[in-house]
């Protein structure tokens, strides 16, 4: 099936693909050919995708994503991200020293939108961390 | 006449003046076609929205969702984009005249206007103006401003229209036709609209989860986020096109200055030449008899 990760600077990834897991608000799905035509929202997280069946679980690709909307038919699957990041494009030390300095931030806000600024980049650190975590593991 | 060597250094400083505009041109050229690229990249995000909502919207629940609930119109918040820096020809100017005709209008209607400035000439322009009220300023955004800025600009527009403190944002910006025109436009982006599109029979018979007015939610969320980082997006390509067509003219310029000023010199210089001679063979006479 085909899968497009859509987002606002042009499309990030256009392959045919054998499965996708997602997590979406009602806790993480995987979707294989034939799945039932479904509209969901993706919550920020991980996406790994499997290209080909007999892929091992090792040679997975992933992407981290800060939420969005999952249009799923029989043959394809379309997510309108907001933002999409590669594994491959994630090094894990940065993303651990911005970690650190949105939790900074988030101690050191001062109103309501500061406060909210800063979980949003926790939030969003923490999912790449999560995959720079997850490529090291399947790393031989 | 003015001497030789003053006309020398007039044209050496017309001459790096020209480098400098040269460079300008050149490096507004790379950026124009880097911008216009990316003003096509949303497309495919626009119309998978549009899609989903066209869909809902048949079905009727768009009608109660705050975000299309249309009010009439008391206050209205104008997001008002321009450029950063001058030097761009007319761009910063006739968005602005177009923002102060907007604001005339809407004083004499009696509706109060709040503005977001985009961009530092938006910025200080609007701070010279009398009664403004200023909601946020933005100096000095990407030239692709997903992420962040755009978050904080669709949070405050969002939430101020579901709040009911406005009943209309209108993006007020430069709409990029093609590299000889630009057009100073306002866009309504709330209360949301959407140009409809087929539905693919996929989305027809989809099942929504959770449900699907949280669905909708983020739709529409997304897709006047995008409506908004379009209008950016056009504004900053109309403003590298100016900037590239106000640069070449000022080259030209330079050039054309320069070839007046040679030819001055050439004129000065020659004139020098024919005065000594004439003096010198009128020496020459003087000491015959």
């Amino acid at each position: 099936m085909r899968l497009q990760l859509i987002t606002l600077l042009g499309v990030k990834f256009d392959e045919d693909i054998y499965e996708m897991n997602i997590s979406t608000a009602d806790g993480e799905i995987g979707v294989f050919p034939g799945h039932e035509p479904l509209v969901t929202l993706a919550v920020p997280g991980v996406i790994s995708v499997r290209h080909k069946k007999t892929d091992a679980d090792d040679s997975m690709e992933l992407f981290a994503i800060s939420g969005g909307v999952v249009e799923i038919s029989q043959t394809e699957i379309k997510v309108l991200v907001d933002e999409a990041e590669s594994g491959s494009d994630i090094i894990e030390s940065e993303s651990k020293a911005a970690l650190e300095l949105a939790i900074s931030m988030r101690d050191g806000a001062k109103d309501q939108v500061e406060l909210e600024k800063a979980y949003q980049l926790i939030d969003r650190h923490q999912v790449r961390l999560k995959v720079a975590g997850l490529r090291r593991r399947n790393r031989p | 006449m003015p001497s030789t060597r003053a006309l020398k250094s007039r044209i050496r400083s017309v001459g790096s003046t020209k480098q400098i505009t040269k460079a300008m041109q050149m490096v507004a050229a790379s950026k124009m076609r880097k911008t216009q690229d990316a003003t096509k990249a949303s497309t495919p995000y626009t119309l998978a929205a549009s899609e989903i909502l066209t869909y809902l919207a048949s079905q009727g629940a768009t009608r109660r969702h705050p975000m299309f609930v249309k009010r009439e119109i008391k206050s209205r918040l104008i997001i008002f984009v321009a450029a950063d820096k001058g030097l761009a020809g007319a761009y910063n100017s006739n968005v602005s005249k177009l923002y102060t005709k907007i604001r005339k209008q809407d004083a004499a209607a009696g509706i109060h206007t709040m503005t977001i400035g985009i961009g530092r000439r938006a910025n200080q322009y609007v701070a010279r103006l009398k009664d403004t009220d200023v909601v946020a300023a933005y100096d000095n955004i990407d030239d692709n401003p997903s992420g962040r800025v755009l978050h904080s600009i669709l949070d405050l527009a969002v939430q101020k229209y579901t709040s009911g403190e406005v009943d209309s944002v209108d993006v007020v910006y430069t709409k990029f036709i093609n590299g000889l025109r630009q057009e100073a436009t306002t866009r309504r982006v709330l209360p949301a609209g959407f140009a409809e599109t087929e539905v693919s029979q996929n989305i027809r018979t989809a099942e929504y989860e959770p449900d699907v007015d949280t669905v909708l939610d983020a739709v529409v969320y997304r897709l006047v986020g995008a409506q908004i980082f379009q209008a950016l997006l056009d504004a900053k390509a109309s403003e590298y096109s100016m900037r590239m067509i106000a640069m070449k003219n000022a080259t030209d310029n330079a050039n054309d200055l320069v070839d007046d000023l040679t030819l001055a010199m050439n004129k000065a210089r020659q004139g020098a030449i024919t005065q000594e001679l004439a003096e010198i063979s009128g020496g020459v006479e003087a000491l015959k008899d």
